[in-house]
């Protein structure tokens, strides 16, 4: 009565999905690898502000295990803190979990995107006299600049006064896979309790596939998440019960987004997907090179990662001076552009405001099939669109 | 489209059409989080969530797929929790008082889940009594008590969870009186109506969800990869609100995302209803085979399935399609009164349950159930499914079983 193919299969226990469940082993197993730990545990799931949901969840369970029977009311006001170049899941869970927007405290960063440790430093002593700092959450591949916390330093602070660290490398965890850019994450094997990687970003698995891989082998997770119901979960069946990994997890029936990965991971190997990641960023790099011989294009930063942000600046607003005049003028331009772009159908860009600065172009280079051609046609395309502006 | 990738790297794809409802189809992979990466989608999504609704039987409100129905009812917790204490937001729970959820003993496991996830505490979910009958429904009055109790206690209650179609039982709560007390009270009656919706597709059984259309019920959980056999995920969350309550709750206005100054409608950009960012197309499943059944061929799927069951001989008819049974083996047929029956037969689902893995004839469950040892559990949901493999079913587990 079972229906057949993966599609259909609900990976609660081993017995309805014992192939898949069994890969998703596999697969958190070779990414924890990656990570340079030498065990622990993880789970797929829907997305990665649900692994950073996760995180947060299990870094409170830590803290204090009542809270899963008992709730948040009446107990001190728990703090996490995270850079304000975090993703907007951070304080979408924060208000989900029960903690709240307004204890997630935003860690200044500097220039180049990346948190500042010694304002975080700052921050924790200050919130350790009035409220109970439990995590800090340093993001590896920020969302809109692509930068990199600093974790070396920031697992020493949270190492010092005893807060879970977790990585959201959602964006770059997948420079693990490469030789050449995992310098990048340098410091993730050490005192970090949690990441988030979603290899449905820069390894283009079909969405969703998203990890959350744990340092832990005292079964914290399903300690924190099992609520071992009689239907499913029963201690009476005939195979080894620690296979039924559902318990593990808020959801009931999942999906087996594992495999997705997996499979690449079998066609492409270790190499292909290291080539996928090299690709991406020289790709990015071109453009980067490009941007900085065009007239009229600005880049706001040199990336680290395949964040490529820059202005264009129309020949009409060339010549203006550096001031607030230009600067709200030119903030109309990508709207403008990508209003034009979207009704001509030859591309989609997207654009933002971002601390401070007018909104600006965000071209994010991930896939193999995105050629130099495309960077130029990319280029080529902004001037036509805006040569009249 | 005819760049390769997104600005944000996601690429449109061709996924090969394995498992949705019919022939090949060409899906892509947009995230979904605004119009302009996925347009055909979010309006898909606004079109399909109010059909939804229609059958509930509001003309208007709101809502969003999620990952499961174990997810819309966290959503329904969270959203419940916000609009009777906004401040919570932003203040988190360590500024409320000490709440609490009512449900019954026979709700789905998420209910609890969702009360540990959300801060609330497995403690402050209050599972409230069903009959003592077969049917497995949360008794009104007692209901009723709990409430009081918790009163009495200095909790605050905001949420009853009524189940329609529960897991194991498949018993439908009586959703008019407990509305009843919702109402008296001022609690949000969420319905996780995750198994049971799709019963709203059927002229004949929609009345088991009777006073789902109440206002006091402001929520239902409605799963449609359960009965209707649309491929996994595919969970709507539909709110009664009209007033933006879901946007309230959860958005957030990323300005990488939800800019305002977009060339294009933006309530279009739906993404920030949810606690998700990237979305997969769940919507489109349901849609595709929408237009190829016609809403008669879903209820006709409803419908057909309820009649197989009720057909077959010598079994207690349940209320809806969970078929629940023992198989009493010829050994311990007629020994009822003797003192480790029911121990012996509480063996008897697991022992089968070995054979049939191991010789690959079929799968089914069992479990035990408040005082009642292993019994075996049927649920019957696909349309291919015939008397035929019924009568295997049954064959089978007489022949497994013949000599224990």
């Amino acid at each position: 009565m079972n229906h057949g193919g993966f599609f259909f299969s609900f990976r609660y226990t081993y017995e309805v999905s014992p192939v898949f469940l069994l890969v998703e082993e596999a697969v958190i197993k070779k990414m924890i690898e990656f990570i340079g730990w030498e065990e622990g545990d993880g789970i797929f799931n829907p997305g990665g502000s649900v692994s950073n949901m996760y995180a947060m969840n299990l870094a409170r369970y830590k803290f204090c295990p009542e809270i899963k029977e008992k709730g948040l009311s009446g107990l001190p006001r728990l703090v996490l803190f995270t850079s304000e170049e975090c993703h907007y899941s951070m304080k979408k869970a924060a208000s989900f979990l029960g903690i709240g927007t307004e204890n997630v405290y935003l860690i200044k960063t500097d220039e180049r995107g990346k948190m500042i440790p010694e304002e975080l430093e700052k921050q924790v002593q200050r919130a350790r006299k009035e409220s109970a700092p439990f995590l800090v959450c340093a993001t590896a591949g920020t969302t809109v600049l692509g930068a990199f916390d600093p974790l070396d330093k920031i697992a020493d602070i949270c190492e010092k006064h005893g807060l879970w660290l977790h990585v959201d490398a959602s964006w770059g965890g997948s420079a693990l896979i490469s030789r050449k850019h995992c310098r990048l994450l340098h410091g993730i094997h050490r005192y970090v309790n949690s990441v988030a990687w979603n290899p449905h970003k820069m390894l283009l698995a079909g969405i969703q596939c998203c990890a959350l891989l744990v340092k832990d082998n005292s079964g914290l997770l399903k300690k924190c998440y099992s609520a071992k119901a009689a239907y499913l979960f029963q201690q009476d069946k005939f195979y080894d019960v620690s296979y039924d990994t559902g318990d593990k997890s808020i959801q009931c029936s999942r999906r087996p987004d594992a495999f997705k990965f997996w499979l690449m991971w079998k066609a492409l190997g270790t190499t292909g997907l290291e080539e996928r990641v090299n690709r991406a960023l020289a790709l990015a790099r071109y453009l980067v090179e490009e941007i900085k011989k065009r007239e009229g294009f600005q880049l706001l930063l040199e990336p680290e990662y395949a964040n490529v942000c820059f202005w264009y600046i129309p020949p009409s607003l060339r010549k203006m001076e550096d001031g607030p005049e230009f600067w709200q003028k030119l903030h109309q331009v990508a709207p403008i552009i990508k209003e034009r772009m979207m009704k001509k159908g030859s591309m989609m860009l997207g654009y933002q405001p971002h601390q401070g600065k007018v909104n600006f172009f965000r071209q994010v280079v991930i896939s193999p099939q995105v050629s130099r051609e495309d960077m130029d046609f990319l280029l080529d395309e902004i001037e036509l669109l805006a040569k009249d502006l | 489209m005819g760049f390769p990738t997104s600005p944000l790297g996601f690429p449109i794809r061709r996924v090969p059409s394995m498992g949705y409802p019919r022939g090949g189809v060409c899906v892509c992979a947009p995230p979904r989080y605004t119009f302009e990466v996925a347009p055909v989608f979010v309006l898909m999504e606004g079109v399909v969530l109010a059909k939804l609704r229609e059958l509930v039987g509001w003309s208007s409100g709101d809502g969003i797929f999620a990952p499961g129905g174990s997810m819309c009812n966290m959503y329904a917790m969270n959203v419940a929790r916000f609009q009777r204490f906004p401040e919570c937001r932003s203040l988190g729970m360590a500024a409320l008082p000490r709440l609490a959820v009512f449900t019954s003993c026979d709700s789905h496991y998420s209910i609890e889940k969702g009360a540990a996830f959300l801060g609330i505490g497995t403690d402050n979910v209050h599972l409230v009594a069903t009959d003592e009958r077969w049917e497995g429904k949360m008794i009104p009055e007692e209901l009723e008590k709990e409430i009081q109790k918790a009163k009495a206690e200095g909790a605050e209650p905001f949420l009853v969870c009524a189940t329609c179609g529960t897991t194991v039982l498949g018993a439908f709560d009586p959703l008019g009186a407990i509305a009843d007390v919702c109402e008296r009270h001022g609690l949000w009656l969420h319905v996780d109506a995750a198994w049971g919706g799709s019963a709203l597709l059927s002229s004949k059984h929609r009345h088991l969800l009777a006073g789902i259309e109440r206002s006091a019920a402001h929520s239902v959980t409605w799963n449609p990869h359960k009965m209707l056999t649309v491929g996994l995920q595919c969970s709507a969350f539909l709110l009664r609100d009209t007033s933006g309550l879901l946007q309230r709750c959860f958005g957030s206005g990323a300005t990488y995302l939800f800019q305002r100054d977009k060339f294009y409608d933006m309530s279009y950009d739906t993404g920030d209803k949810t606690p998700q960012c990237g979305r997969r197309v769940d919507c489109f499943k349901l849609w595709l085979l929408w237009k190829a059944i016609g809403t008669q061929g879903l209820a006709q799927r409803v419908e057909y399935l309820a009649e197989e069951v009720k057909r077959r001989d010598g079994f207690k008819l349940p209320e809806f399609i969970n078929l629940c049974f023992w198989f009493v083996p010829p050994s311990l047929r007629g020994r009822e009164s003797c003192p480790d029956y029911w121990s012996s037969l509480g063996k008897v689902a697991p022992a089968i349950k070995e054979r049939m893995m191991k010789k690959g004839s079929m799968m089914v469950g069992y479990q035990p159930h408040g005082t009642r040892v292993n019994f075996f559990r049927q649920i019957v949901t696909s349309p291919a499914v015939t008397r035929a493999d019924l009568d295997f079913f049954l064959d089978e587990i007489e022949r497994l079983g013949w000599d224990l």
